[in-house]
């Protein structure tokens, strides 16, 4: 239901990209021939083994790190650096720690010319809609790590870029606040329609949340499976995770995640 | 170690632990004090060498009857602030830049490597060469002192700064030429911070020093003097008066920087 018609134009492209990185003298593949599209309004989640690149493709998309070989676009565009057209929300948060919660969720407002008044309006709005109102004058420091990425995420809708690049947003957080903030980003999703890609190692947190996901395989990490995913999120958490339209797929992505960590683990031994 | 008493001592003395506290940091002191009494009367040292805390004592309320004596002390204090607000003013963009900018690194790193085991003291007869007897020398030779500690502490502050910071900074809109002041700077200003306290200890050093060699004036021409001059207790009452003085300035410092670093980790606070 809330998955987008296939008619919806690419937003994302990656084209055969290839990544190496120079580790002390020794180049290292990251990245071999990736190629991944993403629809406007789709929510593409990639899973992989750790240290298949999975985070340098998302920070190449973020226009952080340039590619060794391919194409990356967006709307048709190459990328050639950070643009308030992709929101990035990282795994430690990366929120300003000099600055109060009200401040950084206004940062990105701020940099984008807005005036003092509307500045407050969609701060205050956000902080209400994260639940932080109260915490307004906090520093980072005094939140705890639900919190925190409460206030990460809430600063990157904010300035309302149209793609959501998320790097394992729940990955710091305890399992029972990690369900909390993923109905929170779910529910945040589907009133705003923005383009989401998602990189994270937890299988059933993909599943749950995305339209599609990609498994890449070991380093040098390429797309090898890729699943479609139709839930019907109308209904409560627990109804969803129990269903065997779920377990089905879990269990399908899990195994095709667990043959690339095998597969990795030969190769190492 | 004894069996419970019916009262703590700080029941019987009706004194708030606070209080207490502070009591028992200056037992240092006064121990230390208490020793060099001692000494001086024993009359194992001739009292000519090393006068008595009473003699000293003595000395210090006499100076502090003396308004020429608040003149010196402001003097000294206005080279070693004068001076150090040059370092700052050069030193903080100087490790700014050649923290951002390779070509900046690559033409003072070799500069700051060189001179940074230099005593900056020995500047001290050249400056007075070219610049006089006076304040110019010994601002000078402050602002030289308290360079490095800036330019050092700047740089190592920016290197550190997590490049996740500046990334998600980029993300937000912010463009390359405006990270330093909007990201690298506020998230270096502890280890700045931990510099200006360095930097502030060597400028009292270097100003009095100056002082001695090359000015009229001041605190440390006023010690010079009283040497020369055989006068020991009132040398020693000067001293006092510095160390006075340059503990006040560092508490100080403490308190303001803690201020400004509120959103840091507790254990980052200066101490």
């Amino acid at each position: 239901m809330s998955a987008p018609s296939s008619a919806a134009a690419i937003k994302i492209r990656v084209e055969g990209v290839a990544k190496r990185f120079d580790q002390s003298g020794q180049p290292v593949e990251a990245l071999a021939n990736v190629e991944l599209a993403v629809r406007e309004g789709e929510f593409v989640s990639i899973v992989g083994p750790s240290g298949c690149g999975k985070s340098t493709l998302l920070y190449m998309l973020g226009g952080f790190l340039a590619p060794s070989a391919g194409r990356l676009l967006v709307d048709g565009a190459p990328i050639t650096g950070p643009g308030v057209d992709r929101g990035v929300v990282f795994q430690e948060y990366a929120l300003f720690p000099w600055l109060t919660v009200f401040d950084n969720i206004a940062y990105g407002l701020r940099e984008a010319g807005m005036g003092a008044r509307e500045v407050t309006a969609t701060a205050e709005r956000y902080i209400a809609l994260i639940g932080l109102s109260g915490f307004e004058r906090r520093f980072p420091r005094e939140l705890s790590g639900g919190m925190k990425q409460r206030v990460a995420l809430a600063r990157t809708f904010a300035y309302e870029p149209s793609i959501l690049l998320l790097d394992e947003p729940f990955g710091a957080l305890d399992a029972q606040t990690r369900e909390i903030m993923q109905d929170e980003l779910l529910r945040l999703w589907r009133t705003t329609g923005k383009t989401v890609l998602m990189v994270t190692h937890d299988v059933s947190e993909a599943v749950y949340l995305s339209n599609r996901v990609c498994v890449m395989s070991q380093r040098p990490g390429c797309m090898v499976e890729e699943f479609a995913i139709d839930l019907d999120h109308s209904v409560e958490r627990e109804q969803v995770v129990l269903s065997p339209a779920y377990t089905a797929i879990r269990n399908a992505v899990w195994i095709a995640v667990r043959q690339q960590v095998v597969v990795a683990r030969r190769g190492a031994a | 170690m004894s069996a419970p008493a019916q009262t703590t001592p700080a029941q019987t003395l009706a004194l708030p632990i606070w209080a207490l506290h502070s009591l028992s940091r200056l037992t240092p002191f006064v121990l230390f004090l208490a020793a060099w009494q001692g000494l001086a009367k024993s009359g194992l040292i001739d009292p000519t060498f090393l006068p008595s805390v009473s003699a000293v004592g003595h000395a210090l309320i006499d100076l502090g009857a003396s308004p020429s004596f608040y003149t010196d002390l402001a003097v000294t204090l206005g080279r070693s602030l004068g001076g150090l607000a040059l370092g700052a003013a050069i030193g903080i963009p100087l490790g700014a830049g050649m923290a951002v900018s390779r070509k900046i690194d690559g033409f003072f790193g070799p500069l700051v490597k060189a001179t940074y085991s230099l005593p900056k003291t020995a500047l001290i007869p050249l400056l007075l060469l070219w610049l006089g007897i006076g304040s110019a020398t010994n601002i000078v030779a402050v602002m030289f002192s308290t360079l490095l500690p800036f330019v050092v502490y700047t740089y190592h502050g920016i290197h550190g700064v997590p490049q996740l910071l500046t990334w998600s900074a980029r993300a937000m809109g912010t463009p390359q030429r405006r990270l330093l002041w909007k990201i690298l700077l506020p998230a270096s200003l502890h280890a700045i911070l931990t510099g200006l306290r360095l930097a502030l200890g060597f400028s009292f050093v270097i100003a009095i020093a100056a002082e001695m060699i090359a000015a009229n004036t001041g605190i440390g021409k006023l010690m010079f003097i009283y040497g020369e001059s055989g006068a020991y207790d009132y040398m020693f009452a000067a001293v006092a008066a510095v160390v006075a003085l340059a503990y006040v300035a560092d508490r100080l410092t403490v308190v303001i920087s803690n201020r400004l670093l509120r959103w840091d980790d507790v254990e980052n606070r200066l101490g």
